[in-house]
């Protein structure tokens, strides 16, 4: 373990573009070494004891520092946090020394049944008091700071009283939690509900984001209506990259994420959209240096 | 306006049951109606879990087909939904499941494929552990020995099947390209699915290594063990066994009912492994 850690780099993620590492790419990253600044990878897939995800993962961090993404933790439940869950998650932090740790602002699990997928929240003072004290605890038993997304949706409460973005703030002000503020998830929602992505970034909390996601959505017609439907299987789209400028022009160079997860493509073409992030990064550092 | 536990209960048998009764009144619809909304969600669960199955289960698959698989796989999503946050995690009882539907009665052979597939998918994650050291193994007393106790590696598990379920694994197999008929009157086999290194390998062993193992594997000593198998077989080669199963990995570690504080070499090819009783006498 220790000869381990010292060989690593830093756990720190720098504020520059990575990419999600997923099985099909893992011995072509590791053996080509792209040049982008992190790796992210679904912490989920890793909580088995050993096998090949982990002897990839562990090689991977020789390399890289490593973001943990949790898509299965299940903050917004009215159970009890699942313990066992948490287990795993704190064992792998412990192996893999990551630099960020984040789950979702959402619920995917009730009365002892998983639906495995990111369900949405209404947006009230009871479910904001309840996500608040969730991320208190698992802050307190990871005994560190997590990240907090903000999801897509397709559906929203007609007795919700706070917009997303005031949720999100004011989940930040009762943990100092910080946030992971995915810019195609904004763009998917904000199209699916009639909100302005443009209003939601700038209403973000600033200082409170460490990390952005940039994805592919699908369009479904639904009652002669589009619907986006956050897949992560496609190139970012237009709209989305001219978010990320606003978004990056407004919070400056952060640690941003090039998300794909199913169909993947070439990780050539993975490195190039990263690199792509990359240049709108360095583009408004030098407008503003 | 509901309780968030409430919505989320409500929610939750909407999506696993389409023919819910609940409203959920406090869902928003415009031109797109609440229970196309609902649909989407519904549509993303039940694709998600039944790809973790189609993960776990690719033989299964490929023996009842895409279409039958999914209708399957609907079936046992709503009577066991997951349990837990991790994907891998689901699907554990799909044998059972099987092994209860009328619509593969005569496939009876497809619920211990299904427990080979489970097998194979479980020692893939499971944990990594050095091999035996043959150096401690050699210090321990001979007139200790029958007193072993040996424990499997993790990443193992023993299957028996009365169906040749590996030779229906292997035939369906993507990478296979030979005649894959199966001839089920070929019989039963007994198997040692095992993860040495990084891949999972299949071993089909002998009826009296898989009563050995098994003993084994129940915390039984060696000389308890041994006279399972010599009940039935005299002939059995308890040295050759041990030697298969040590130099495989199948055997990690080992312990001593009562640790003597005399320990002598033990010599290889020497026959000082205890006798089975029967024999003794």
């Amino acid at each position: 373990m220790t000869t381990e850690s010292i060989e690593r780099p830093p756990a720190q993620i720098p504020a520059q573009a990575g990419i999600g590492l997923r099985a099909e790419h893992y011995k072509e990253v590791i053996g080509s070494q792209p040049p982008i600044g992190w790796l992210e990878v679904h912490s989920e897939n890793y909580f088995g004891q050993g096998g090949k995800p982990l002897h990839y993962l562990e090689q991977a961090r020789q390399l890289y520092p490593i973001s943990l993404h949790g898509v299965g933790l299940s903050i917004g439940s009215t159970d009890p946090l699942n313990k066992a869950h948490l287990d795993h998650l704190n064992r792998l932090i412990h192996r893999i020394e990551p630099g960020l740790v984040s789950e979702h602002l959402s619920w995917s699990s009730v009365d002892g049944k998983y639906f495995n997928d990111l369900l949405p929240l209404p947006y009230t003072e009871e479910a904001l008091k309840h996500f608040s004290t969730r991320v208190h605890q698992v802050q307190d038993i990871l005994q560190q700071q997590i990240l907090i997304e903000n999801p897509s949706s397709y559906l929203s409460y007609s007795h919700s009283t706070i917009a997303e973005w005031d949720f999100m703030n004011a989940i930040v002000e009762n943990t100092a939690c910080g946030i992971l503020l995915d810019v195609n998830n904004v763009y998917v929602s904000a199209v699916n509900h009639g909100f302005d992505a443009r209003h939601y970034l700038r209403a973000i909390t600033a200082d409170a984001v460490q990390e952005i996601h940039l994805a592919g959505f699908t369009i479904d017609i639904i009652g002669g209506q589009d619907i986006l439907i956050d897949t992560h299987n496609k190139p970012i789209c237009d709209e989305v990259w001219a978010l990320y400028q606003v978004a990056i022009e407004r919070l400056g160079a952060i640690p941003s994420l090039i998300e794909w997860d199913s169909d993947l493509p070439p990780l050539d073409f993975l490195v190039e959209e990263a690199s792509r992030a990359q240049t709108i990064m360095d583009e408004c550092h030098a407008l503003v240096a | 306006m509901p309780s968030l536990h409430e919505l989320q209960s409500a929610f939750a048998d909407t999506l696993l049951n389409p023919d819910t009764t609940h409203t959920l009144s406090y869902v928003a619809q415009d031109k797109i109606s609440r229970d196309q909304r609902l649909f989407i969600y519904r549509n993303h669960v039940f694709s998600s879990l039944t790809s973790a199955l189609q993960g776990a289960y690719p033989v299964i698959e490929r023996l009842v087909g895409a279409a039958f698989f999914r209708s399957v796989a609907r079936g046992y999503i709503r009577l066991h939904p997951s349990t837990s946050g991790d994907l891998e995690q689901y699907g554990d009882s799909f044998a059972e499941y099987l092994s209860g539907l009328k619509q593969v009665d005569e496939h009876t052979y497809l619920p211990d494929v299904a427990r080979l597939e489970w097998a194979y998918h479980r020692v893939y994650f499971a944990a990594d552990v050095p091999a035996l050291s043959l150096e401690m193994l050699a210090k321990v007393d001979p007139d200790q020995q029958h007193q072993l106790r040996f424990g499997l590696h993790p990443a193992s598990q023993l299957l028996r099947s009365s169906y040749p379920s590996l030779r229906i694994w292997q035939v369906n197999q993507k990478t296979y390209s030979g005649d894959q008929t199966v001839d089920l009157s070929i019989g039963g086999n007994h198997l040692l699915v095992l993860r040495p290194q990084l891949d999972p390998q299949i071993h089909d062993i002998t009826h009296d290594e898989f009563t050995f193992l098994e003993s084994l594997a129940c915390n039984k000593n060696i000389a308890d063990s041994l006279d399972l198998v010599a009940d039935v077989n005299p002939e059995f080669d308890l040295t050759s066994c041990l030697q298969k199963f040590i130099s495989n990995k199948t055997l990690v570690i080992f312990s001593l009912e009562n640790q003597g504080d005399q320990t002598r070499a033990y010599r290889k090819g020497d026959r000082t492994w205890p006798q089975s009783k029967r024999q003794k006498t």
